[in-house]
């Protein structure tokens, strides 16, 4: 008893702001209206109707696709920064400072900055490319560039938050192994290679597993730079939702494809868990 | 602030005051003076960084002829207008007194979230006021079998020209003829870092708004007449055409930059035929650009030379508690002074027609969008799913200005998305 009641508060607060959620999302999914007019009960309409809207497999596809552009892009950027600060003698804070500084920025902060950077005509970004190809890039007009370049403003606002973890990551191993691996011979390479990937390994299990949560619910910077185009090739799934619930009034499809995005993270973590495993 | 339309309000008043007196009735025919009484909330997207200024001098007014109304005024964003009122609506508090645009209010209107104003506006004290308003506005707000709001502001979209540039390539009389006049205008001002024509691309950007103009031209729309399916037919060679405009390279890279870098561009003595909307005017008037501008509208098509023009209302919730109080402020707010003092303030159009003549004096370009424009303006079909509908098909025509896709095949996808979602 004594346990239950210590528990109460933890499993009040999570079946009123998750469990209670949840399963009225999912009542949601098989009913129409509900926000702004009464439920009708449809049954499976908007489950039927996810399975033959070409663009839920689209922006699933987009948003995949994102996921694998901008989360392996972000972790090597941010191993490198965490590398090179944890080398750093002499002044680690300030570089932590300036390097955490994207992370704090707004979205809308951002995209201004990144105009600068991307413009067609006074871009930096577009001035080097005149410089060697002569031609300028439409970084956010063309559909094959658009997702890349949202991947890259987000890896850019991204980079700080994980570099700083995996420095933390890095700061906790035990140092004797490092002094070790010196005696025998290994190299900064291997040591990295052989002594701190492997350890960091539960650091990036929870990077990976948070990072994919977040990252599959891009939806600020698509919303901000884009709004899906050119013609849906950085239509996320979150954007599709957001556009069912308050552009279309379709609460009962944006809940059915809410439902479709937790289903997709389901899966990816378990997918994740089962490759992390611990195999001993 | 226009002097002259103040100034024949007051006089108006001034001589109105000796009958009021007399009979001992106040008889405006624009609100009715201190009978309503309550706290009532306006929302409304801002059309100006002053815009809670603007509103606090129409409130002001108020607050002298209705004293016991208390106006509280709030804004919701332009890029999240729907995500702002549906939670509006979903609270079951929503703002009493609300500005919806022609593209956002038939589906509130549809899901009960809005007052049918059909008896309000046609109510025999108000007779005169309605009489002002033109039929095309009221076409605008009516949706169904009811009216639900009073237009009150329009924003049209219009061609800005950079004269110097067609003039330097000889077109300047000839380029609005035709749209091949219009084509050859383009091609003869492209070079060196300038572009003969924009329209915007992006769904963003509500890029439709440019293409509109040459759809109605040739006589389509998107819906049929009676709104039950596709009414794009017959734009096939107007789409065409803005196809061939972005191949023929005189447009800025498709999808590259948005409404305000298109604009800055314009500014920048880089476009010749810029497709815009008139509140740009007022930045053009401010800093004005190194090069004489005007507007304009497109060349006339096989079925008339229309203007795009996008419409605001003012309407009652239905689940506003004090209803005859924001009654009485949409009054007042739609008057002539009031309007008019506001539309010259943030530089958009008013829909009223008897104080067109007094607008705009000392603005040319505003003056000739409002007194030549909007008679020409063919708005949207205020249908319940028009903004589903036109953000699902532009993806076509965005495609289609890369190329790969004609005209006709553009018009047969649109059709295909747009029966589909009438169903």
């Amino acid at each position: 008893m004594t346990a239950y009641l210590f528990l109460a508060p933890a499993l009040v607060f999570f079946g009123t702001f998750l469990i209670w959620p949840g399963l009225s999302l999912f009542v949601q999914t098989f009913h129409n209206g509900g926000v702004m007019s009464p439920a009708v009960f449809v049954g499976t309409e908007n489950w039927e109707r996810t399975f033959v809207d070409p663009l839920v497999l689209k922006t699933i596809w987009n948003t995949l696709r994102y996921c694998l552009m901008a989360i392996p892009a972000v972790f090597v950027i941010a191993m490198l920064f965490a590398l090179a600060l944890n080398s750093i003698p002499v002044g680690q804070t300030a570089f932590k400072t300036i390097i955490y500084y994207p992370t704090l920025q707004p979205i809308l902060i951002a995209a201004l900055m990144f105009t600068f950077v991307l413009h067609q005509d006074f871009g930096v970004l577009n001035i080097v490319m005149r410089a060697i190809t002569g031609e300028p890039v439409n970084f956010l007009g063309d559909e094959d560039l658009a997702m890349p370049t949202i991947a890259m403003v987000e890896v850019w606002k991204g980079m700080g938050f994980w570099a700083l973890l995996f420095l933390a990551g890095i700061q906790n191993l035990p140092r004797d192994l490092y002094h070790a691996a010196e005696l025998d011979g290994a190299g900064p390479v291997r040591r990295f290679f052989q002594l701190t990937l492997p350890l960091l390994k539960p650091t990036f299990f929870f990077s990976v597993t948070f990072a994919t949560i977040v990252n599959l619910q891009v939806f600020d910077s698509i919303f901000v730079l884009t709004d899906g185009g050119p013609f849906h090739s950085t239509a996320s799934t979150t954007w599709y939702i957001y556009r069912s619930l308050f552009t279309f009034s379709e609460p009962g499809y944006g809940a059915t494809l809410s439902f479709v995005l937790v289903l997709v993270v389901l899966v990816l973590t378990a997918i994740q868990s089962y490759a992390f495993r611990d195999k001993s | 602030m226009n002097i002259r339309i103040w100034a024949r309000s007051i006089a108006k008043g001034a001589l109105a005051a000796p009958a009021i007196v007399g009979f001992g009735l106040w008889t405006s025919p624009v609100h009715g003076g201190g009978h309503v009484s309550g706290d009532i909330t306006m929302i409304k997207g801002p059309h100006s960084a002053d815009e809670a200024r603007f509103e606090a001098m129409i409130i002001d007014d108020f607050k002298a002829v209705e004293p016991g109304v208390n106006v509280e005024f709030t804004t919701y964003d332009w890029a999240n207008m729907n995500a702002e009122l549906t939670a509006g609506f979903a609270s079951g508090n929503p703002a009493d007194v609300l500005y919806l645009v022609d593209l956002i209010y038939p589906n509130y209107a549809e899901l009960g979230a809005l007052l049918d104003m059909s008896d309000l506006v046609n109510s025999e004290e108000w007779a005169e006021e309605r009489a002002l308003i033109p039929e095309f506005a009221w076409d605008l707000a009516r949706q169904g079998e009811g009216t639900w709001g009073v237009p009150v502001l329009g924003a049209v979209y219009n061609i800005y020209i950079n004269k110097d540039l067609l003039a330097e390539a000889g077109v300047l009389d000839t380029w609005n003829n035709s749209y091949a006049d219009m084509m050859d205008a383009a091609k003869k001002t492209t070079g060196d870092g300038v572009y003969g024509f924009s329209v915007r691309s992006r769904t963003g950007d509500f890029a439709f708004w440019d293409w509109f103009p040459y759809i109605h031209n040739a006589g389509a729309d998107i819906l049929t007449d009676d709104w039950s399916g596709c009414g794009l037919w017959g734009a096939e060679a107007a789409t065409q055409f803005l196809i061939d405009m972005h191949e023929a390279g005189v447009t800025p890279p498709i999808g590259s930059m948005s409404t305000q870098e298109q604009f800055d561009l314009f500014k920048g003595g880089r476009i010749a035929i810029y497709h815009g909307e008139t509140p740009q005017i007022g930045e053009l008037n401010a800093n004005p650009p190194g090069f004489d501008w005007d507007v304009a509208y497109a060349p006339p098509g096989e079925h008339g030379q229309t203007v795009m023009g996008n419409f605001g209302i003012l309407s009652i919730a239905s689940a506003s508690p004090n209803q005859d109080a924001a009654w009485e402020f949409i009054k007042h707010w739609a008057s002539g002074p009031q309007v008019g003092r506001f539309a010259e303030q943030v530089n958009l159009q008013v829909v009223r027609e008897d104080i067109v003549a007094d607008m705009f004096a000392d603005n040319a370009a505003m003056r000739k969008v409002q007194q030549e424009f909007v008679p020409r303006v063919k708005g949207i079909q205020p249908h319940p799913q028009i903004l589903k509908i036109l953000q699902s098909i532009w993806p076509v025509a965005e495609q289609a200005y890369r190329g790969g896709m004609t005209g006709k095949q553009v018009i047969e996808r649109m059709c295909a998305i747009t029966d589909e979602i009438l169903g």
